[in-house]
Formats: C-alpha cells, structure tokens, sequence
C-alpha cells in the first residue's frame, strides 16, 4: 500500500465523522508520511509499519463519536457509540452490548408499567363519572366513593413513574457515556499493542 | 515481548516521553517503537484521546525542512498524570521483582 491507497482507505473508513475532526486525523497521517519520506524511508515500508487502516478507523471513529454523544444528548447518538465500540472487537460485543441490552430492557419495562398504571387510573375514573351517561354499561365492580379516589391516585401515580422512568433515563445516559469512555481506554490500550 | 505486559503502559510511555520534550508525532511514534515494538499508526488515536482528556495541547511550528508541524506539549494535568502514573509503575514493577526474587527462592 502506498501514501494515496493508505490515506484513501483511512478517508474512506472515517467518513461518517465530522469533517473537521476527519480532516484532523488525515492531517497527522500526512504529516507522518511527509516527514518519513524526509527521512529516506518508502511510502510502502511507512504505511506497513503505521498498520491496518481499519484497525486506526476503528479507534479513531468510536472516540469521535463517543465525544459526540456526549456533547448532544440523543438516543441516536448513544446507539452509534454503543455500536462502534462493539465494532472494537468480539470482546466488547459480550462487555458493551449485554449491560446495553440489559438497561434498555429494564427502561421499556419501565415505561411500559407507568404507562399502563396512567391508563388504567384514567380508564377507572373516566368510567365511574361517564359510565352512567353511556349506553352500553360498563362494569366497575367498587362504588364511586372507592372508585373516584382510586382512579386519580393511579393516575398521579402512573404520572409520577413516568417522570421518575425520565429521569433514570437520564441516568442510564451518563453511566452509560461513562462506561464506554473507560471501556475505550482499556480496549484502545489493547489495540496500540497488538 | 508479552502482549499483556505492554497493556497499557504505552499511554504511560508517550506522556513519559512528552515529559522529557515537546515532539511531534512522528518524532514520538520513532522514539517509542524503537523501544517496543507497536502497530505505529495506533499511536495517533491515543494522542487525540490525551488531548481530549486535556493531558496534551497541540500546536502548529514551522519547520525548516517543509510545512509546519504539529506539536504536542504536556499540560499542567498531564505532567501530574504522567508522575502519577510513573509512581504506580515502578511500585508495581518493584512488587512483581520482589515476588519472582521470593518465588525462586521457595522452590
């Protein structure tokens, strides 16, 4: 592989970074070749010995975006760091993908609870104040002394997980920023020395 | 050389070596695979990440030969981490003579 192949299959590999930071990285390997040249060495000795693009890609692509998820918060941003550091290796797909799985379970079951406790409560109270007024007869086994209160407390209720499900999401946002930095760290460390 | 001793010393290697002077990276990457053998182009991401991580500025210097070059100097924090990182090294380094010293003798 000479300089142009090395430098294209980088380029090409990185794409989807944003521009100045891609521009940044080329940047370096340009240098590194500019000056190795300076030196006497060939273009194909100085490219074998800086090794596999895909390997450079990889790394530089997951810190990249890692740096962005944690910049702008979205749900998008957060699955594409996840998914770049599981390209990182087989390794990461057991340490990064399981705990990632694991936490959006626990955050659909979540939000799935609270939104069935909001409707059940609204579903309760909405029935015992309209169901006279309906035709067909809907059936509330309590009396409205019971039913009433009940209705409003599930719906409060139900409210109230929903905005505590926000929050640990939230949460489970930053651990999870936190947990792929320092995975980066020891996966980067063990790629530098392969 | 063992994979496993290299693990993670290499982070400690560049900001060792940034310690001693200012470089460049193609200077650094020359420095340090004379002395252990890496995949050099792994050398880059790791330097973006110390910047990130505010341990390294970088800056752009004329050179004589061609077009400028970037430099990399160690911060405040990085300096510290450096030492820090120094310390943990040589402690650990020492543990693991003194038990392979202790282990011979036993046998």
């Amino acid at each position: 592989m000479n300089k142009k192949e090395f430098l294209g299959r980088l380029s090409e590999l990185i794409k989807d970074i944003p521009e100045e930071e891609k521009k940044d990285i080329l940047f370096d390997y340009e240098e590194h070749f500019r000056i190795g040249l300076e030196k006497g060495r060939k273009e194909e000795e100085i490219a074998a010995s800086l090794g596999d693009p895909k390997v450079i890609a990889k790394q530089s692509r997951a810190s990249c975006i890692l740096k962005e998820a944690e910049k702008t918060t979205s749900v998008n941003n957060l699955m594409r760091a996840i998914f770049a550091a599981v390209g990182l290796g087989f390794f990461n797909l057991v340490i990064v993908l399981g705990p990632a799985m694991g936490l959006i379970g626990i955050l659909v079951a979540l939000f799935a609870s609270a939104f069935a406790i909001t409707i059940s409560g609204v579903a309760i109270l909405f029935g015992t104040i309209l169901g006279p007024l309906f035709v067909f007869d809907i059936y509330i086994p309590l009396t409205s002394i019971v039913s009433i209160p009940l209705g409003i407390g599930l719906t409060a209720l139900g409210l109230l997980s929903i905005i505590g499900a926000l929050y640990l999401t939230k949460f489970f946002y930053k651990l999870s920023i936190g947990y792929l930095k320092m995975n980066l760290q020891i996966i980067t460390n063990r790629r530098n020395t392969r | 050389m063992n994979i496993q001793f290299k693990k993670g010393v290499l982070e400690l290697c560049v900001l060792s070596m940034l310690e001693r002077k200012v470089c460049y990276g193609y200077e650094l990457v020359n420095e340090i695979s004379k002395s252990i053998s890496i995949s050099e182009g792994t050398i880059y991401p790791l330097l973006r990440r110390l910047k990130s991580e505010e341990f390294v500025t970088t800056y752009l210097q004329e050179s004589q030969e061609g077009p400028p070059r970037k430099y990399h100097k160690l911060t405040a924090l990085g300096r510290k981490k450096e030492g820090e990182l120094k310390k943990e090294w040589f402690t650990f380094a020492k543990d693991v003579n003194n038990f392979l010293k202790g282990s011979g003798k036993n046998e």
